[in-house]
C-alpha cells in the first residue's frame, strides 16, 4: 500500500547514507596527507612523523629542528602531546588508530597501552637492534625490563635508574649553624629549625621546612619511604610471596613521619592540593628550604630564584637513612629505569624497509652531536663549550624556548663526553649516578595481572586517599588498615595472587 | 479519527495516494525551507545519530585494534559490574546531592535577579549591570578554580588570613569534604548567575504592559505586580528550563569537578563524569565507561519524560 512512500524514503535514506559516507571519506582522506607509499631507501631523505610528549609549556621553534633534520637526513613532523594529558591522549590515539611513524609511549603499565602492544599493533624490534651501532649498545637488562611477555615492541628510552633526592638551602643551614642531614631524624630537626628559627632572618615566622606537592610518588613521600626502607611498589620474598608497599611497616613509618611534619607545620599546609609549579615557586621565593624530588630540579630552582633570593645556595643530599648506615641506603627506581618506548605502529610503518629507515633515524638521534643538539642546542647560539667538553648555556631564555622541549625526546640521556659546566648540574649528575648503586627495583614491573590492568588504578586510589587522610590526621592506623582491607577485598587479593603466579612462571 | 466502515480497499488506496500527493506537493512547495533544514538535519545524523551506533561497545569487551566487529560480545557484564560496585552508590549519591543543591540554591537565583533588574528604572544603569554580570560566564573553570584556590588556600590565602586575623581558626576549604559542595555551588553561582538571567529578562520584556497598568489601577504595589503579573507571565519559561535542567541531572559536567577533586574530598566529589574520565580514558576501559555513559543517558531521558508529563499535568506546555 505504502509502496511509493517507502520507495521514496528508501531513496532518501540511500542519498543520505551516500552523503554521510562521502563526508566521512573526505575526512579520512584529508587526515592522511602525503601517504608514504614509496619504498624506503636507506640513504634517501626520510619523512618521519612522531607523536611525542611535550614537557614544556610550548613546542620548540624550528631552529634546532632544522639542524636535527639536516643531521639525520629526515623531514620530521612532530605532533606534541602535553605531558599532563598524555594518558587520555595516547589512549584516544590508540583507540582511534591516529598514530604516527614513531609513537612515544611512556606509560608502559597503562592497561590499554599494554594491550595494544601485546596485540601486535607495533613492530617487534629486537631482531633488528644489533644492526645499528647505537641501538646495539642497549644493554640486555634494559631490553628485558622494557619487554612485555618477553617481546620488545620498541626502542627503550634509556634513563637514569633513580633520580630522586633532596635539595636543601645551604645558606639557611649555615646561618642556623646546622650540618647537612644524613638521617631522617636530622632531616626532621632541619625542618623544625627552618620553620621555627627564622632562617631568612626577617623576624617573622613565615617559612616552612619542606615544600611538597600533591603527588605521593614524584613528590616527597615515595623518596622518604625509600629512606625508611619501603619496597618500590612491591616486595617479593624468597618463597615468591608478593607484598604491596603499603602493607609494610616502613610505609606506616613514612606516613608517621609526614604526619609529624604536617602537624608541626614543618611542611606547607596545603601540600595535598599544591601543583608542581607552585611548589617550585614557593621554594624559589624563599618560603621553604627543603625540596624533595628529582635531584636535577635543583638547577632549575636556583634559576627561578634569581632576582628573588639572590643569596640562595643549595646542597644536594641523596644519602638519608634511618640510622646513618651506608648499608641501609636505598632509593626507588622509577619504572625500573625505563623511560618508555619509541614504538613503531604497523599501520604507519608499512614494511620492513620503512622500519629499517626509522630505526636508522632513531640510531642517528643517539649520536653525540644529535644528543648535544637536543640537550644544549646549537653551539655559539645557545651554548659554548670548553676544551674539557664542558658546556655552558649562554642564553637561557632562548635555550628554554628552542632546546628544552627536545630534552625528553632523547632516546638516551647520559653516557656522553659532553657535559654541563654548571657545578650544581654536575653534582646532581654525580649523585644520580651514585643512586644507581642503591636503586630499589619494582619486582612486579614486567609482570602481568589482569585485575591490575583493568582495575589497578581505581584500586590504587583507595590507598592513595587513605594515605593522605592518615597524614592529615583524618584517620588513624586502624582506619588505614581498614582501607587496605578494602583494597584487598575489592580486587587487591586477586592482584597479589596473579602477580605471584606470574612471578613463579617467570622464575621457572 | 473514526475508521470508515464498509469502504473498499481501492478507496483506501485512493485516499492514501491523495495524502501522499499532498505531502509531496508540500515538499515541492516549500522546497527552499526543506533545503534550509538539510544542513542541520545532516549535522544531527552525522555527528549525533551516527556515532550513537558506537554505544554497542557497552555490550562488548571493546579493543580498539579489533574494532567493533572483532571485539567479543559480553552481554551485560559491564552493567553488572557497574551496579554491583560500591562506587556506584557513592557516585549516585554525590551526583544527586549536588544536583539537588543546584536546584535549591542556584535555580531560583537568576529568576530573582531578573525580577530585580526588571524593577530598575534607570536604563543606562540597568544595561551596565547586565553587561557586567555576564562577564564571569565567559571565564573557563580553570580560571575560576584557580582564583578560588588563591583565595581559599591555607598557605596565605586571603580568606584564611582574614579568619586568622579575626582570631578564628583556619579552614581547609580545599582539602575538606565538608566544604566541597559549598565551594562547588558557590562557584556555579558566581559564574552562571548573571548569564542565566538572559532568558528570564527576555521573557519579561514580552509581558503585556496593559496588565501592569490594570494592576496599578487596582492599587497594586510593585511587589504585588511582580508576584501577580510578572511571575505568572514567565512561568512557562521557568518550567521549560526546569525540565531541561532535570534532564541533565546526572550530567553535572566534567571539567569543573575534576579541577576540584582531590584525595581528601573524593568520597563526596567523585561524580559520574569524573569517574567516566578516569575509568575510561585514563585506564583505557572504553567499554565500561561507555556503559556508565549509557546509564547516564537513559536516566536523563526518563527524567525528562517524567518531568515533562508532570508539567503537562499541571497545565503547562512542557518541552514537546
Amino acid at each position: 500500500m505504502n509502496q511509493s512512500v517507502s520507495r521514496n524514503a528508501r531513496k532518501a535514506a540511500a542519498a543520505l547514507l551516500c552523503t554521510t559516507f562521502l563526508l566521512l571519506g573526505a575526512c579520512g582522506n584529508s587526515g592522511k596527507q602525503a601517504a608514504s607509499d614509496q619504498p624506503y631507501d636507506e640513504n634517501a631523505k626520510a619523512n618521519i612523523t612522531w607523536l611525542n610528549i611535550l614537557h614544556t609549556a610550548s613546542p620548540p621553534t624550528d631552529t634546532v629542528l632544522n639542524k636535527l633534520e639536516e643531521k639525520t637526513n629526515a623531514d620530521i613532523q612532530f605532533s606534541w602531546i602535553p605531558d599532563a594529558s598524555k594518558e587520555e591522549r595516547i589512549n584516544t590515539a590508540l583507540a582511534s588508530d591516529s598514530l604516527a611513524d614513531i609513537v612515544t609511549l611512556t606509560l608502559l603499565d597503562n592497561s590499554s597501552v599494554r594491550n595494544s602492544l601485546k596485540s601486535g599493533l607495533f613492530w617487534e624490534v629486537e631482531p633488528y637492534l644489533n644492526d645499528y651501532p647505537n641501538l646495539a649498545k642497549i644493554s640486555e637488562d634494559t631490553r628485558r625490563s622494557a619487554s612485555i611477555d618477553g617481546k620488545l615492541y620498541g626502542v627503550p628510552f634509556q634513563k637514569d635508574l633513580a633520580r630522586n633526592g633532596i635539595t636543601i638551602r645551604k645558606d639557611w643551614l649555615d646561618k642556623l649553624g646546622l650540618e647537612t642531614p644524613h638521617t631522617t631524624d636530622e632531616l626532621m630537626e632541619v625542618a623544625r629549625a627552618f620553620t621555627e628559627d627564622d632562617p631568612d632572618g626577617n623576624g617573622k615566622r613565615d617559612t616552612t621546612g619542606f615544600v611538597d606537592r600533591s603527588d605521593l610518588i614524584y613528590g616527597a613521600f615515595k623518596t622518604l619511604s625509600s629512606y625508611f626502607g619501603t619496597p618500590n611498589n612491591w616486595a617479593v620474598s624468597d618463597d615468591g610471596k608478593m607484598t604491596p608497599e603499603f602493607m609494610t611497616d616502613s610505609y606506616i613509618s613514612t606516613m608517621n613521619y609526614m604526619k609529624e611534619l604536617y602537624e608541626n607545620g614543618y611542611i606547607n599546609k596545603d601540600f595535598a592540593v599544591t601543583a608542581k609549579t607552585d611548589q617550585q615557586q614557593k621554594f624559589a621565593q624563599g618560603k621553604a628550604g627543603i625540596y624533595v624530588g628529582a635531584i636535577f630540579d635543583s638547577k632549575n630552582l636556583l634559576n627561578m630564584a634569581k632576582g628573588i633570593q639572590d643569596n640562595m645556595e643549595l646542597a644536594l643530599v641523596n644519602d638519608i637513612t634511618q640510622n646513618g648506615d651506608e648499608s641501609e641506603r636505598a632509593i626507588w627506581a622509577a619504572n625500573n629505569g625505563i623511560g618508555g618506548l619509541l614504538a613503531f605502529p604497523r599501520s604507519e610503518v608499512k614494511d620492513e624497509a620503512e622500519l629499517k629507515r626509522v630505526l636508522k633515524f632513531v640510531n642517528d638521534l643517539m649520536d653525540e652531536d644529535a644528543y648535544a643538539l637536543m640537550t644544549y642546542g646549537i653551539e655559539g647560539t645557545h651554548y659554548t663549550v670548553d676544551d674539557q667538553d664542558a658546556a655552558t648555556i649562554t642564553n637561557t631564555d632562548l635555550w628554554q624556548q628552542e632546546v628544552q622541549p627536545f630534552a625528553a625526546s632523547r632516546p638516551k640521556e647520559s653516557g656522553y663526553p659532553i657535559h654541563d659546566a654548571d657545578p650544581l648540574k654536575q653534582e646532581s649528575d654525580k649523585l644520580i649516578a651514585e643512586n644507581a648503586n642503591y636503586a630499589v627495583l619494582n619486582p612486579a614491573y614486567s609482570l602481568e595481572s589482569e585485575t591490575y590492568n583493568t582495575q589497578g588504578s581505581e584500586l590504587q586510589k583507595i590507598v592513595v586517599d587513605a594515605t593522605y587522610k592518615y597524614i592529615l590526621g583524618e584517620i588513624d592506623e586502624a582506619g588505614f588498615k581498614s582501607a587496605v582491607k578494602n583494597w584487598r577485598k575489592s580486587g587487591g587479593d586477586s592482584i597479589i595472587s596473579e602477580y605471584e603466579a606470574a612471578y613463579k612462571a617467570n622464575q621457572s | 479519527m473514526a475508521k470508515p466502515v464498509n469502504v473498499s480497499d481501492a478507496y483506501l488506496v485512493k485516499l492514501d495516494r491523495q495524502a501522499v500527493r499532498k505531502r509531496r506537493h508540500g515538499i515541492r512547495k516549500h522546497k527552499l525551507l526543506y533545503l534550509m533544514i538539510l544542513p542541520g538535519f545532516l549535522y544531527f545524523v552525522v555527528f549525533k545519530y551516527f556515532p550513537m551506533g558506537g554505544l554497542v561497545i557497552a555490550f562488548q569487551d571493546y579493543q580498539p585494534y579489533q574494532g567493533i566487529m572483532g571485539s567479543p560480545w559480553v552481554g551485560l557484564k559491564h552493567f553488572v559490574r557497574l551496579f554491583t560496585e560500591p562506587t556506584f552508590f557513592m557516585l549516585l549519591r554525590n551526583t544527586l546531592i549536588l544536583f539537588g543543591m543546584n536546584i535549591v540554591f542556584f535555580f531560583p537565583l537568576p529568576i530573582i535577579l531578573a525580577l530585580m533588574l526588571n524593577e530598575v528604572r534607570h536604563k543606562f544603569f540597568k544595561n551596565s549591570i547586565q553587561t557586567l554580570i555576564y562577564i564571569p560566564h565567559f571565564m573557563s573553570w580553570v580560571i575560576i578554580v584557580s582564583i578560588t584556590y588563591v583565595f581559599l588556600t591555607v598557605d596565605g590565602g586571603v580568606v584564611n588570613e582574614l579568619l586568622a586575623a579575626l582570631g578564628l581558626s583556619k579552614i581547609g576549604f580545599l582539602t575538606s569534604s565538608e566544604w566541597l559542595r559549598t565551594v562547588y555551588i558557590g562557584q556555579i553561582i558566581w559564574k552562571e548567575l548573571g548569564w542565566s538571567t538572559i532568558i528570564y529578562l527576555a521573557a519579561i520584556t514580552v509581558v503585556d504592559t496593559q496588565l501592569y497598568e490594570a494592576a496599578e489601577m487596582d492599587g497594586a504595589s510593585r511587589l504585588r505586580k511582580t508576584w501577580h503579573v510578572t511571575l505568572p507571565a514567565i512561568r512557562p519559561v521557568i518550567i521549560t528550563l526546569l525540565i531541561l535542567k532535570i534532564g541533565s541531572t546526572l550530567d553535572l559536567g566534567f571539567e569543573h569537578m575534576y579541577l576540584l577533586l582531590n584525595s581528601l574530598n573524593r568520597e563526596v566529589a567523585e561524580i559520574f563524569d569524573t569517574y567516566i574520565y578516569t575509568a575510561g580514558l585514563k585506564n583505557g576501559q572504553l567499554s565500561y565507561s561507555t556503559t556508565v555513559g549509557l546509564f547516564k543517558g537513559v536516566v536523563g531521558l526518563i527524567l525528562v519524560m517524567l518531568s515533562n508529563r508532570l508539567a503537562k499535568k499541571f497545565g503547562e506546555d512542557g518541552v514537546y
